[in-house]
């Protein structure tokens, strides 16, 4: 059911599970939302990715019917949501804080929505021990959530809003209050029940890895506008502006200057380093401004983006910085992270890159040892400096 | 000096004034009225003496006179104490939730300012509204509810509207800050699992309000359980409390045997309904649990 099987007049054929339309959103004077367009479909795991600020929290409360649009469309299953309280829209919330009742057990927490829904007692009781043998707490009912821990909680707070089968869950940061190694293992148990569920998830995280691991789609967002939607591996390979490349994974920025262009691509040229791209153009900042690329030009002031991954760190040379796609650098801090060995190298006068080179292969250059880097040329991406 | 003793005596020390307040402003005069209640008024110029203790004064403080007021300000007190409830519920739900928190501070201010302003003279004040040729009665028929003036003042219908009106503050306040705290994010919670603004406060919004109202019944209804200053100004002869005969037997009568008699038997009613209202409440909460939970023990429905 990914399109509309009955003839609403008011809905195209074409949309999707959960459409949003052109929906803006301003508090006073504040725009909190530009203007978004966005289609989930049904049994995705999407996430909304943003530094706080971003409108994240504000589209899903939008979803949710917490907060009215001031402009545009949320469409679910064909039929608009905008103006429908939030106790009358087929979605539930987990929110950051769990916000369970706490006058309830764990019991009546979760059968607080079928209840409102006048699902009949036996029944009830019947999803209730069923959601609770999903996310194996099936000793909690009794208990008050008081007495439970903030993962458990959490958890609780997941089967409370599934256990209503909306159709779309939306997620508020719900990890954010956990600790790394719960946050883990609740991410592996969101994904494990989105599998087996099929629900439609709107996941909303300022943390990339999170997001990374567990959507089948990311939305980046940045200052109310949406930046780039697509896939983990599309997003983080090609970045459609300078916010996404820097958001998403670690990024090396570099100043540089073009020097000369010809048909296979430029020269760039750093304080001490020259490297060549195929690229021809320069991406936006954001994907706030009107164009998302402009054409290179001679002495363009750009920004080169290279992934520390993409970085090679080998014993210094005195060719390396006048060969393409080399630089000369000094170690000025490393750190080891279990696979992979980071490096702290600063190149020239102000720019201090950053390397990840396999822990197996590498071998360990110390602090204030000098070294040469060296990159691949479809390494580097073009980025616009303003 | 050991450490133990020390801190004994730094946390008695400290707490000094609380202990002193309760013991010399509480449980002394209390226990002095319990005692006096069964002594006697041995001649015209003593108002007490306790050289022969008996119950006799319990029998002779229950006359018709006096059992009649009594029920008259439980009547009051209890009525008082509910209309209070209802007046405040929706009043600090109104506060705590759609006033925008930059004015809520001025909100509860209003409800503040006529507390601190004297009690006696805010009764007075309702003594000119409520009488024959106040402008209430005369609002009343000029807007042709009423035909004649009403005739209200000095009856058992003015103390309770005084009261009421005197005690309500001290209902609203708590229950503000208990429907305050039961927070916005929790009803957010409640309907976005399906529940309307009604049922939310049925099964969130007032269940986590209940110490709010629980403690706003007792500061309402045990100082209007002993009020007389309302019933002094406001009810005349055919509107007296009990207040007012304790007050009698001790200024006026000089019979403080008699009158400690009394204040005994207020305070044990007090007690009495306090502990049915508990009762009722216990009874009622668990009934709607019974009502309202989905049994779930392992295998069972």
């Amino acid at each position: 059911m990914t399109t509309t099987a009955t003839a609403d007049a008011t809905a195209p054929p074409q949309f999707e599970h959960l459409e949003i339309q052109g929906v803006k959103k301003s508090f006073g004077d504040t725009t909190a939302i530009e203007k978004i367009d966005l289609s989930v479909k049904k049994g995705e795991f999407l996430s909304l990715l943003g530094p706080s600020g971003c409108g994240k929290t504000t589209l899903l409360r939008m979803i949710a019917g917490f907060e009215t649009p001031t402009a545009g469309h949320i469409y679910l299953g064909g039929k608009d949501l905008v103006g429908r309280p939030p106790h009358k829209r087929p979605v539930n919330t987990v929110f950051q804080s769990y916000l369970l009742f706490p006058h309830m057990n764990i019991a009546d927490n979760i059968a607080y929505g079928l209840k409102q829904a006048k699902v009949p007692k036996p029944e009830i009781a019947e999803r209730v021990r069923e959601v609770l043998a999903l996310i194996q707490m099936e000793d909690f009912a009794g208990r008050k959530p008081e007495q439970l821990s903030g993962g458990q909680q959490q958890r609780i707070a997941l089967a409370r809003a599934l256990v209503n089968r909306p159709q779309v869950l939306l997620l508020d940061e719900p990890m954010s209050a956990l600790d790394r190694k719960l946050r883990e293992e609740m991410q592996l148990e969101l994904k494990r029940l989105h599998t087996t569920l099929d629900t439609t998830f709107v996941f909303v995280t300022h943390d990339q890895d999170e997001a990374l691991a567990m959507s089948d789609r990311i939305v980046v967002m940045y200052d109310g506008v949406v930046q780039q939607i697509g896939s983990g591996e599309d997003i983080y390979a090609n970045p459609s502006n300078r916010f996404v490349a820097g958001f998403i994974g670690k990024q090396n920025f570099i100043p540089v200057t073009v020097t000369e262009i010809d048909e296979s691509g430029a020269t760039l040229r750093s304080d001490n380093s020259m490297m060549r791209t195929a690229h021809l153009e320069a991406k936006a900042a954001t994907a706030n401004t009107a164009a998302s690329t402009t054409a290179l030009a001679k002495g363009d002031r750009v920004r080169a983006a290279i992934r520390p991954e993409r970085m090679q760190v080998t014993p210094a040379d005195d060719s390396a910085g006048s060969r393409p796609n080399t630089a000369k650098g000094t170690v000025i801090s490393s750190s080891f992270l279990g696979d992979v060995v980071q490096y702290m190298i600063r190149a020239g006068t102000n720019n201090e890159l950053l390397a990840r080179v396999p822990a197996a292969q590498a071998r360990l250059f110390e602090h204030g040892e000098d070294v040469a880097l060296s990159w691949d040329e479809d390494a580097v991406a073009v980025f616009s400096d303003d | 000096m050991t450490p133990l003793r020390n801190r004994l005596f730094g946390a008695a020390a400290l707490s000094f004034p609380t202990w002193a307040y309760v013991v010399f402003f509480f449980v002394i005069p209390v226990a002095m009225v319990i005692f006096f209640s069964f002594g006697s008024k041995p001649d015209i110029y003593t108002p007490v003496s306790t050289e022969h203790l008996s119950f006799d004064r319990f029998p002779e403080a229950m006359t018709p006179a006096f059992l009649s007021t009594f029920f008259a300000t439980l009547r009051i007190s209890i009525l008082g104490t509910i209309l209070c409830l209802i007046i405040a519920l929706p009043f600090a739900y109104w506060i705590a939730i759609k006033v925008a928190p930059a004015r809520r501070g001025l909100a509860l201010a209003l409800v503040m300012v006529p507390f601190w302003t004297n009690f006696l003279v805010r009764t007075l004040g309702w003594q000119i509204m409520l009488s024959p040729n106040g402008f209430i009665s005369n609002w009343l028929m000029s807007l042709g509810i009423t035909h004649d003036k009403i005739d209200i003042l000095y009856t058992h219908t003015a103390v309770q509207i005084g009261v009421v009106y005197n005690y309500l503050p001290l209902m609203i306040l708590p229950l503000f800050v208990a429907i305050d705290r039961s927070g916005q994010k929790l009803r957010e919670a409640s309907y976005d699992l399906g529940a309307n603004k009604v049922k939310t406060f049925m099964r969130v919004t007032l269940p986590m309000a209940m110490p709010g109202v629980i403690s706003g019944c007792l500061l309402v209804f045990i100082p209007l359980n002993g009020d007389y200053v309302t019933a002094t100004v406001l009810g005349g002869a055919s509107g007296s409390m009990v207040g007012q005969l304790i007050a009698e037997q001790f200024n006026a009568a000089q019979n403080w045997a008699l009158g400690s008699a009394m204040a005994v038997v207020l305070i044990a009613s007090t007690f009495i309904v306090v502990g049915i209202g508990f009762a009722v409440l216990k009874t009622g909460q668990l009934i709607t649990a019974k009502a309202n939970s989905i049994p779930i023990t392992n295998g069972r429905a």
